[in-house]
């Protein structure tokens, strides 16, 4: 753009930094906040200037805060494993599941397939709360409150829509001749499933997992609804966290931190599949 | 020579051709199944007396919880703050979605790597990200409330505030999901083909034109999927608004599903609840069936491309 | 192994692709599948290999049905047209998945993969990734995981398509000896008819959701059914003139310009029919003007083709006809010229139907003698 003018550029360059201070900024003040203790937290005006301390995170791994009112239990490590525990094995199982369906729904296209293909989709935007209330009743009948199971199965209905979606373009895109000739080369249609689809589709399938991981452990009203605080994961358990009395400001700050880290990291890691994942396979990156 | 030839092993055990793809996808249709069983379940609550705390008193009572809300300023209390929420925070995460992608549409490093950094508050779980918010915003230490005094607001007191509660959880939805929209207006303007916009260059015709004429038009199924997705999740909004207020102060935030939850939890009230989740499911699932079809454009046109 | 297909029917949604088609490949023979694009070739050899399930009729091979049969238990080997490698695998794995399916040893499977991609030349490229050869190597490739595990039937689906006019040339006189090494029954499918031509005992013709005509390829050439399939082959294509035979002293003739030219006895049935007369452009000869049934012709313009020079020339009515002759021969000296056609190159065809006259065999013969 030779024509640019130099206000144009100064304007540009304001808006810019205008953006980046906007959506930057929150972050980097919580990750200061974190290695401050509540003195320099509460000191007006604040300033960038002071000695970090590590203390918070400290505190929050070893599960004991030292209070002016005393010692006291944090659970916040028991949280972080239970994000971690529920993601992972919520993607497990939704990779397992959702990627020999996405397989049958993009090559094989049976009667009726479309139609399955979309309700599952649909699931995707129903309201949450219009099954999970439902099913903290039933739950409750079948003795599901409260565990991991139950928790990971109504996981799927954010991973598996996911998983589907982007996974069933993928082997969309894989030539069906490809697979005609190892068929025709001897090849169950299994082995064939496994030696030639799945190794082709793999960026896709691990681009969805590590998606589907990030929705997961974003999720916050499914475990608010039916878990109960030993089965609770960060997002949930960072909120009980800041009403609990006596907390320090600084490791509230520290709690958020090492609760966003991962999925941060794993969006950085995966950026280039971001935009193919978050419109579910419509716009490619 | 084809005597010679080394016959194909014989297998035992097959799957029928026909049945194949019902076995693939059976798992995963079951477990979903099992999920439309508590929808249809809502359905029944929805038309039902119902309160947790009074069991025996449960009874069928058809329309009646529609009907009531007619006549229920608390009902149109939700509607319009849920339709505030989502007109406020589409609207507005459109315009700068839109002007960001615009910004940083050019492939250099920069951009990549703004738009790249960008993404982290939507990487971020909005209920942390209220979390966050609510740290900046605490009375006692918040940065903003630091700034907001020292622009002349003293005693500014963003989401405890009456006045200011809407604002700052929209100001929550729009840091998370304005880099949504941003991203996905972004692949669609580099996606475009190039010779309109070198055309236009060279007969020297204005930008305003141009981008009224040229850039919109070719990015509307962007903008459209962009818009209607996060409508669909936005009059859903929970995680944000709970986490930063619970659909306080008073009613002010009381959005579908923050009034449901309430609804069932505090109040126990089952019937009514489902009853206002009936009429949010309506109201995502005609805006749904209306993305899907956008959705479905995109999508055809990005595996074309291949 | 022998082929038969019997009264085939296959559809996609609602377009008929074949319809009642039968045909059978003797064992060992080769034949060439020969059509325009479209004409359903493609999906007859996906019928064989048993990838696509035919809607109705019976494909039988060595004798046995193989209705429900999967195409890994078909013992078929197959280039497909867009070679369909597996691109995350080498060259050598490519052409030894058909072993690894039959659980050969690894010793075999490297001897016999060994022996192939000599015998392609490919064998220094069989640790390359398919997106690291060439369209020639992944040709040679996809050929040889069709060859590798010597099936009694091997099935070509156009395998020269994508490759470029020298490699093309080079394996049309490859394929011949590396069939017939073979001693499989082969299905060829090509639209290039010199390749058809080139390669097999039989040819068929496809058109119109069934097989037009089924012939060796000389038959084919010299007799076609229809104008459709005499257009296909031949190059320069067929000369196509509107005529009405006439009954003469000597026997029936037509009028090109006022000459009278004479045409074989047996087509006596043909007299006061609209016809189509075809003649090759090779059974064209320039003659003096005083030759017998020499037709004046108005010269436009002369193409030298290597070992044929073609020549444009225009009738007194404005007809255009092609005559080739061997580059050897001398041309006619001035742009008014005469041409004589030779009896027996004369094809009719019926002007309304399209299908070719018969010429009458006893008197056929009575000519000949």
């Amino acid at each position: 753009m030779e024509h640019t003018s130099t206000l144009e550029k100064a304007l540009r360059g304001v808006a810019i930094t205008c953006v980046i201070l906007f959506f930057m900024f929150p972050i980097f003040w919580i990750v200061l906040m974190s290695f401050q203790t509540n003195e320099t937290i509460l000191r007006v005006p604040p300033s960038i200037i002071f000695d970090p301390t590590i203390q918070n995170y400290v505190a929050l791994i070893t599960g004991r805060l030292e209070t002016s009112a005393g010692s006291l239990e944090i659970n916040f490590m028991s949280n972080l494993w239970n994000s971690l525990f529920l993601s992972s094995a919520s993607v497990a199982v939704g990779l397992i599941l959702g990627v020999p369906a996405a397989y049958a729904f993009g090559r094989l296209k049976f009667r009726g397939s479309e139609d399955i293909a979309f309700t599952l989709l649909s699931f995707r935007f129903a309201p949450p709360l219009l099954v999970l209330l439902p099913l903290t009743i039933y739950f409750q009948q079948i003795g599901l409150a409260d565990t991991y199971f139950g928790l990971i199965w109504v996981y799927q209905l954010i991973v598996l829509p996911l998983i589907l979606w982007i996974v069933r373009g993928y082997f969309e895109d894989i030539p069906a001749d490809i697979e005609n000739a190892y068929r025709v080369a001897g090849h169950s249609w299994f082995s064939t499933f496994r030696k030639v689809a799945l190794p082709l589709a793999m960026p896709g399938i691990a681009a969805a997992g590590l998606l589907a991981f990030i929705f997961a452990w974003n999720n916050f009203i499914f475990a608010l609804v039916l878990a109960s605080a030993d089965k609770q994961p960060v997002t949930v358990g960072a909120l009980a966290f800041v009403t609990a009395s006596g907390i320090q400001y600084g490791q509230v700050a520290a709690g958020v931190v090492l609760s966003i880290l991962p999925t941060l990291a794993l969006a950085l890691y995966a950026q280039r599949y971001l935009v193919e994942g978050l419109s579910l396979g419509a716009v490619k990156g | 020579m084809s005597d010679t030839a080394i016959p194909a092993r014989t297998r035992r055990f097959r799957i029928s051709r026909k049945a194949l793809p019902y076995v693939l996808s059976l798992p995963a249709l079951l477990v979903c199944i099992a999920i439309l069983i508590p929808f249809f379940t809502a359905v029944a609550y929805s038309l039902q007396r119902y309160r947790l705390s009074q069991p025996w008193a449960r009874r069928w009572n058809w329309g009646e919880n529609y009907w009531d809300f007619l006549f229920d300023p608390s009902f149109w209390n939700t509607l319009q703050v849920s339709l505030t929420y989502a007109f406020l925070t589409v609207g507005i995460e459109l315009l700068l979605g839109l002007g960001i992608a615009l910004l940083l549409q050019k492939r250099t490093r920069f951009n990549n790597f703004v738009s790249i950094m960008l993404l982290m508050p939507l990487m971020t779980a909005p209920a942390l990200a209220s979390l966050m918010w609510k740290l900046m915003t605490n009375p006692g230490f918040g940065i903003l409330s630091y700034f907001a005094a020292f622009v002349g607001l003293e005693d500014f007191r963003w989401a405890s505030a009456p006045q200011t509660a809407m604002l700052t959880v929209v100001l929550v939805d729009v840091w998370v999901y304005t880099p949504f929209i941003m991203i996905l207006l972004l692949a669609g303007l580099r996606s475009l083909p190039q010779q309109p916009f070198e055309a236009a260059a060279l007969d020297g015709v204005p930008r305003w034109f141009v981008f009224w004429r040229i850039t919109l038009p070719m990015l509307t199924p962007f903008l459209l999927t962009a818009t209607l997705f996060r409508a669909i999740e936005s009059i859903q909004q929970f995680d944000i608004i709970y986490a930063m207020t619970q659909g306080g102060p008073g009613d002010k935030l009381t959005v579908f599903q923050v009034e449901a939850y309430l609804n069932f939890f505090q109040s126990t009230n089952v019937g009514r609840s489902a009853a206002l989740l009936m009429i949010l499911w309506v109201i995502t699932y005609i805006l749904s069936m209306i993305f899907i079809k956008q959705w479905l454009k995109l999508r055809e046109r990005a595996r074309g491309e291949i | 192994m022998s082929i038969e297909l019997s009264n085939i029917r296959k559809s996609f949604k609602d377009n008929v692709v074949l319809e009642d088609l039968s045909l059978e490949v003797a064992t060992g023979e080769t034949l060439v599948l020969f059509g325009p694009s479209g004409a359903g070739k493609t999906v007859l050899l996906r019928l064989i290999a048993g990838v696509v399930d035919p809607d109705e009729g019976s494909i039988r091979l060595g004798g046995q049905d193989m209705a429900g049969v999967e195409p890994e238990d078909r013992g078929i080997g197959m280039a497909f047209q867009n070679f369909a490698l597996f691109p995350h695998m080498d060259a050598h794995a490519n052409i030894a998945s058909p072993l690894e399916a039959r659980r050969s040893s690894a010793q075999e499977i490297d001897g016999r993969v060994e022996d192939v991609s000599q015998l392609l030349k490919i064998d220094h490229v069989l640790h390359h990734k398919p997106k690291e050869l060439s369209n020639g190597q992944k040709q040679r490739t996809a050929l040889g995981r069709a060859l590798v595990a010597q099936p009694s039937i091997l099935l070509l689906d156009d395998p020269l398509r994508n490759v470029d006019a020298k490699l093309r040339f080079e394996m049309r006189l490859e394929l011949p000896r590396l069939l017939s090494s073979q001693n499989a029954t082969v299905i060829y499918v090509t639209q290039d008819y010199k390749e058809a031509m080139a390669l097999c005992d039989r040819i068929a013709v496809m058109s119109d959701r069934g097989i037009a005509q089924i012939g060796t390829p000389e038959e084919i050439y010299l007799t076609p059914k229809t104008i459709a399939i005499a257009r296909l082959f031949g190059d320069p294509s067929i000369n196509l003139l509107d005529v009405t035979p006439e009954a003469g002293e000597e026997g029936p003739y037509v009028r090109l310009s006022g000459a009278k030219v004479p045409i074989r006895n047996g087509y006596g049935q043909a007299i006061g029919k609209d016809c189509v007369l075809g003649v090759r452009p090779e059974s064209i000869r320039f003659v003096d003007a005083a030759a017998a049934g020499a037709v004046p012709v108005t010269i436009e313009a002369e193409t030298p083709l290597n070992e044929k020079t073609v020549t444009l020339a225009v009738t007194a009515r404005n007809r255009e006809i092609l005559i080739s002759r061997p580059a050897t021969t001398p041309g006619p000296d001035s742009n008014d010229a005469h041409i004589v056609l030779e009896p027996d190159g004369v094809l009719l065809f019926d002007r309304e139907t399209g299908a070719r006259v018969e010429t009458e065999p006893a008197t056929a013969a009575g000519e000949a003698a």
